[in-house]
């Protein structure tokens, strides 16, 4: 085969090994999600609340910058509860960032019915989700544990107190509470995408997945009288997981407060029900019953 | 080594058996795998790929078992897909490379061979279009080209010639004439065109209903049927049949003056005419027998018991 000659010629140069394959679908999807202006300026808009978290950091420990713009008031304080306020922020970011990226992920493969010709090369079912996995979840992380950790590295730097040794535990409670996170988004996010093939549909859908259940615990612990239902929340669910893994005060009462294994337990069945769709879904062949 | 070969291969889908105990071992450069619709022919092309699991038997690709070596397979493996299958936003070039990619060559080589493939298939003016501005034709062959770049040992076109117009259906069915020619992979076309298979295979596999009706050499049958000449005549074509068997001919004659010959290679035409005139016959209508395909694949039709049959034509 050659440009000129229009012939064919078989290959014998080297092959790469099976492992890198899933990273093959993870670059081209990477390139997919960021190759729309929609992304670059969700991403932007992602990164604007730490620019102003970084501000405050600066005015928090600056002394003579204290007292020109705050005059020396003791509100600006940095703790626990300040990088539980980041990660919220940006982990919120986070969702509507998956919701855009993860349709254009896969519902353009399914659309295109793409997945016959994809599969029929050397890669598992599983290693194209793993790839489109990747691919969403280091997206994510450009906007929940980097740039919060750059913020908590920036805070150990310009604190004038020994403030980095007591708050160490914050950069571990920060890239796992992130990456909880990114991996509950990314599940849910590839799941929806599989489902629906229509990519508008299907970022509407992925927040009414996260939102719709959350109403239904609140109704239920109205009509119950009971606040199980918070376990549907998820917003409250993590938030609530951000808190412990940082050491903030909790957001609920002691008595409304949801145990861990509980809320382990209902994010582990939202894994569990993510992989089955994507495990209905992504095949090569459908099969028609009867 | 066969380049396919099934054992009492069985896949049941949905609760219905499509494939029935196939058996048998394909070794032709090109293989062409016909049947009705409905006949089975895709699901044994992704079985072969490993989508579907085998429910008993088991089948064997370029040595590969197809239960345990799925991976290797693909590797060594080509596809082109029946139908719409690419990524729509994607432009040619990219979306070869991708596969190409996908198939272990790195990234270099990869765009190297997917502007090469494209070239070679007649996409090179349009490969910066996005694929879903392509005509039915154009994305035909931009399926071929994703299965070619990588250089599989195996190239599995399935209904290749689909919706094509005549001459797009003339371009693909050279193509796949000039990568038989070049002699480096093996080719396994599904059609449920004769045409089709018949211009670019040497080797047929034919299922009806899920079994097998016939596994044929195309290129044998050829040959034995290059000098097959059917004659009706008038006058004693007993004495006609005798002298030809004389001269080295299989010859059988029917009611009506019906006479069918097998002739050597040294003799031609014109000893038929003369010995025709030496025993007093005249020869009211002759034809030469080329249509084996079509004769096996009637008789492969009909045949309803549903064992394997190695159909050859009657002499």
């Amino acid at each position: 085969m050659s440009v000129f000659l229009h012939d064919y010629r078989p290959y014998d140069g080297v092959t790469t090994s099976l492992w890198r394959r899933p990273l093959v679908l993870a670059r081209y999807g990477m390139a997919e999600a960021w190759g729309s202006k929609i992304t670059t300026i969700l991403f932007i808009a992602a990164l604007l609340p730490c620019v102003v978290e970084l501000v405050m950091i600066y005015l928090a420990d600056n002394p003579v910058a204290r007292m020109l713009v705050l005059r020396g008031s003791p509100v600006l304080v940095i703790n626990e509860s300040f990088f539980v306020n980041v990660l919220e922020t940006q982990c919120w970011f986070a969702l509507v960032l998956a919701a855009w990226i993860a349709p254009r992920l896969v519902s353009f493969d399914l659309g295109d019915n793409a997945l016959p010709i994809l599969l029929s090369h050397p890669i598992s079912r599983f290693g194209y989700v793993l790839g489109k996995f990747i691919a969403l979840a280091w997206s994510l992380s450009y906007v929940t544990w980097m740039p919060v950790l750059v913020l908590l590295v920036y805070q150990c730097y310009a604190s004038p107190e020994p403030w980095a040794m007591a708050h160490l535990g914050l950069a571990f409670g920060i890239v796992v509470g992130s990456l909880l996170w990114i991996v509950v988004l990314a599940l849910i996010g590839l799941a929806v995408s599989s489902w629906v093939k229509w990519r508008v549909i299907a970022t509407g859908a992925m927040f009414a997945v996260v939102f719709v259940p959350a109403g239904v615990g609140g109704i239920t612990d109205a009509i119950l009288r009971t606040h199980w239902g918070l376990l549907l929340n998820v917003p409250v669910v993590m938030t609530e997981i951000w808190r412990r893994l940082l050491g903030a005060p909790p957001l609920m009462s002691p008595q409304l407060e949801l145990p861990n294994t509980a809320m382990a337990v209902v994010l582990l069945l939202a894994g569990l029900a993510c992989i089955a769709v994507l495990n209905a879904r992504i095949r090569a062949r459908e099969v028609v019953r009867g | 080594m066969g380049v396919i070969a099934l054992d009492r291969l069985e896949v049941r889908l949905g609760g219905r058996t499509v494939l029935n105990g196939l058996t048998g071992e394909l070794r032709g450069r090109a293989i062409g795998l016909l049947g009705p619709n409905g006949a089975g022919k895709s699901t044994l092309i992704n079985t072969l790929l490993g989508f579907h699991e085998p429910s008993a038997g088991g089948a064997k690709v370029l040595g590969l078992d197809v239960r345990t070596d799925r991976m290797r397979i693909r590797e060594s493996v080509g596809y082109m897909p029946e139908n719409d299958s690419f990524i729509g936003n994607m432009n040619g070039v990219r979306f070869v490379r991708y596969m190409a990619e996908l198939a272990g060559l790195p990234p270099a080589a990869a765009l190297e061979r997917a502007h090469e493939a494209l070239f070679y298939v007649g996409l090179g003016e349009v490969r910066y279009r996005k694929i879903r501005t392509y005509s039915l034709g154009m994305k035909q062959l931009i399926k071929l080209a994703q299965a070619l770049a990588h250089g599989p040992k195996l190239l599995i076109l399935d209904e290749p010639t689909n919706g094509l117009d005549p001459m797009a259906r003339q371009r693909m069915v050279q193509l796949i004439k000039e990568v038989r020619k070049e002699g480096s992979m093996h080719m396994l076309i599904s059609s449920h065109l004769l045409r089709d298979i018949d211009e670019t295979c040497d080797e047929v596999l034919i299922l009806n209903k899920g079994r097998i009706a016939a596994i044929s050499n195309i290129e044998e049958e050829r040959r034995s049927h290059r000098n097959f000449i059917e004659m009706e005549m008038t006058g004693s074509t007993e004495a006609f049949a005798e002298k030809m068997r004389a001269l080295g001919c299989e010859c059988a004659s029917f009611a009506g003056g019906r006479v069918k010959v097998v002739m050597p290679d040294a003799l031609s035409a014109r000893d038929l005419y003369v010995t025709a005139a030496e025993t007093g016959v005249e020869i009211r209508r002759i034809q030469q027998r080329r249509d084996s395909l079509e004769d096996i694949f009637l008789r492969a039709m009909e045949y309803e018991g549903g064992r394997v049959e190695h159909v050859s034509l009657p002499a």
